[in-house]
């Protein structure tokens, strides 16, 4: 037994595997693929969706019977109460309707514009539909939905389509950045998924501009600091690391916001212990040059593909004066919201100082 | 999305003919009484804790009717008393409103006085006297913002205005940023921060958390969570106001009319419409809940009750 064990410790030196059992369970998420949905991030009200007209009449019905006085009070005012409060659910019985309504009214609006915004895979197409607006965004931002693995472009693999879709878009209309943000990051969460996402955003490009020269283009995760070329660009700089790119791809999650925000409190605080920075010199133009390291640039257009606006905890300080467009009981990416949302863009008239 | 248009007709739109009815006193006094009876009907229901006004468009109101440009702000300065009542009467504790952005002093100078001394002259108006609207409310003023921008004049008189309603019974709060950014409340928060651990009043840097951060910016720590962002005159952007609060799990309301004109069916059928949502939220947690609590109940034993399996037989002799 002793030589036994000997050979497969080489075998596995050669094949430089360590030679003791190595435990990778927490590298590979939580409790496995369906339980993405963190459970932290909370929805507004405002974004429940699926309530079919009875649906809704069952929860009235179980409001009302569930429902109870704050003060017990005379019988003559719980009367009043209740009664006012049938009124209440009647007038919500009504809204219901009026949802379901104006629900399939939106789904066939939205089969009309896919039907006549339709690039067909090419970028002239979509150049020509951006020429026809008076101004573009610098930065364009997409808030992403993780589907469930059984929905319509559900999983991993539907939004690393989306966010190749997304990049030929955004590169044929020319706009020089674009910034993808998903609550859970399950996209820079492992190398095998960036591999992934690069495979697809290469193979995509191809198949809009035709193998022989795809666009250029770089993924940048501001959280690890890291960043990946497409194979192909062009020269290299001075700055090794640093090249020139036709497209700009940031990857954000949940842990660019808020927390990358109390990461830099607590360093500005050590800093500020440690005599090192002055707490007068902690200004909007500093934190906003930190976080423009550490997080990226502002978006000039926010484009969320969910069914109702709802900015999922984005990274706050980058949205102070961008554009929000979303398109009613809209879930899926499509390319004629897309391109409303730049048109909206070209004729606001933005006036800082409002 | 939905654009604003003005149609050549307005002046015999419904709105004109709900005006014109009102103007005689019965009618107004029946309206009052129904405007009475929607208030007790919605505060059965759920009804949210913290409401935020970006009071867009008063500049447009005056030039779409023809007149200066303080006319515009003044009938701004009524909505917004309306607004108010409507939203206290209806069990809305805390109301924060947009009255002033730090890049507002862009504007033209004789704008800028207008607007501190209206607002000036609007808080103590409301303020002053035992049965001023404030008083007799026991509504709380809070001035929140960067006071090193305003006069020291108007500062005084905003500073009264916030002791005199200092001791609020019904903790209803009105929250108004002038001048306010977000980033600049942000940056504030961060500064508080840092000295307060310079001084040791935070002991270290690792106790330095998402609740630290909300609770050093110019709100305060007893602000409930935003519920409700609306922005008047239809421009789908925050301008820099509430970032950090409006981002999670807060509805955001663009409506396309301008802040003149927001009255009272305007801002009720915003919080009707949180409400409907909100009460089949409600319905939704309390389904869920029990369905949680059944299926762990179900699966923690589902395994142990399968029958025995058949003995196992392999190939290999390990």
């Amino acid at each position: 037994n002793m030589t036994s064990s000997k050979l497969s410790d080489h075998v596995r030196n050669d094949n430089n595997t360590s030679t003791s059992l190595v435990d990778i369970s927490a590298d590979v998420g939580p409790s496995g693929q369906n339980s993405y949905q963190s459970e932290s991030l909370q929805h507004p009200p405002n974004t429940i969706r699926g309530k079919t007209w009875y649906d809704v009449s069952r929860d009235l019905i179980n409001d009302f019977r569930h429902k109870q006085m704050d003060e017990s009070t005379s019988a003559y005012s719980s009367i009043i109460f209740y009664a006012n409060h049938l009124v209440l659910l009647s007038l919500f019985f009504m809204i219901s309707i009026y949802k379901n309504v104006n629900y399939l009214y939106r789904k066939m609006v939205l089969k009309f514009y896919t039907l006549t915004y339709y690039p067909n895979k090419s970028p002239q197409l979509i150049r020509d539909d951006v020429s026809k607006l008076a101004k573009i965004p610098r930065v364009i931002s997409c808030i992403l939905d993780l589907k469930d693995d059984d929905d319509e472009n559900g999983g991993i693999d539907g939004l690393i389509g989306s966010i190749s879709e997304l990049a030929a878009w955004t590169v044929s209309a020319g706009i020089p950045h674009l910034v993808i943000y998903e609550y859970n990051g399950v996209v820079v969460e492992n190398k095998g998924n960036l591999a992934q996402l690069n495979r697809y955003i290469s193979k995509n490009l191809a198949a809009y501009f035709g193998t022989d020269l795809i666009p250029s283009y770089a993924i940048r995760i501001p959280h690890h600091n890291t960043v990946i070329y497409s194979s192909h660009t062009g020269k290299t700089q001075v700055n090794s690391a640093e090249r020139d790119v036709d497209l700009e791809i940031w990857l954000l999650s949940r842990e660019d916001g808020k927390p990358t925000i109390v990461e830099l409190t607590k360093t500005m605080s050590e800093l500020a212990q440690n005599n090192e920075l002055s707490v007068n010199d902690i200004t909007i133009d500093l934190i906003d040059e930190e976080l423009a390291e550490l997080v990226g640039p502002e978006p000039d257009l926010l484009i969320s593909f969910g069914p109702s606006l709802d900015l999922q905890d984005y990274p706050p300080w980058h949205i102070r004066l961008s554009e929000i467009y979303w398109e009613p009981e809209n879930k899926d990416v499509i390319y004629a919201v897309f391109i409303r949302a730049l048109q909206q863009f070209s004729n606001c008239k933005v006036n800082v100082g409002k | 999305m939905v654009e604003t248009t003005s149609t050549p007709f307005s002046s015999f739109s419904f709105k004109a003919i709900v005006d014109l009815v009102l103007y005689f006193p019965l009618f107004s006094y029946l309206f009052g009484f129904f405007q009475d009876f929607c208030i007790e009907v919605m505060k059965t229901g759920p009804i949210p804790n913290h409401v935020a006004l970006i009071m867009d468009g008063n500049r447009r109101y005056s030039k779409a009717k023809n007149l200066p440009l303080k006319e515009g702000h003044i009938s701004g300065a009524e909505t917004l008393l309306t607004v108010l009542d409507v939203c206290y009467r209806l069990g809305i504790d805390h109301v924060t409103i947009y009255a002033f952005s730090i890049e507002n002093f862009n504007r033209s100078q004789e704008e800028v006085d207008t607007l501190f001394g209206l607002l000036r002259d609007k808080i103590t108006q409301i303020s002053e006297h035992e049965d001023s609207y404030a008083r007799f409310n026991n509504v709380r003023i809070r001035i929140i913002g960067n006071r090193t921008y305003i006069p020291p004049d108007i500062l005084a008189d905003l500073e009264r205005a916030e002791l005199v309603t200092k001791d609020s019974k019904h903790n209803r709060t009105l929250n108004v940023c002038f001048p306010y950014t977000s980033r600049d409340d942000i940056a504030i928060s961060m500064k508080n921060i840092a000295e307060k651990v310079q001084v040791q009043e935070i002991p270290s840097k690792d106790e330095i958390t998402l609740q630290t951060l909300k609770e050093n910016n110019y709100f305060g720590a007893d602000v409930p969570e935003l519920d409700i962002l609306i922005r008047t005159s239809g421009h789908t952007r925050l301008s820099d106001f509430m970032l950090w609060q409006a981002n999670f799990n807060c509805m955001i309301e663009f409506v396309d009319t301008l802040w003149p004109d927001f009255k009272f069916f305007s801002i009720t059928s915003v919080i009707l419409k949180w409400s409907y949502y909100k009460t089949l939220q409600i319905q939704q947690f309390e389904a869920q809940g029990i369905k949680d609590d059944e299926d762990r109940s179900r699966k923690m034993k589902k395994l142990m009750e399968l029958p025995p399996p058949p003995p196992i037989a392999s190939v290999s002799q390990r």
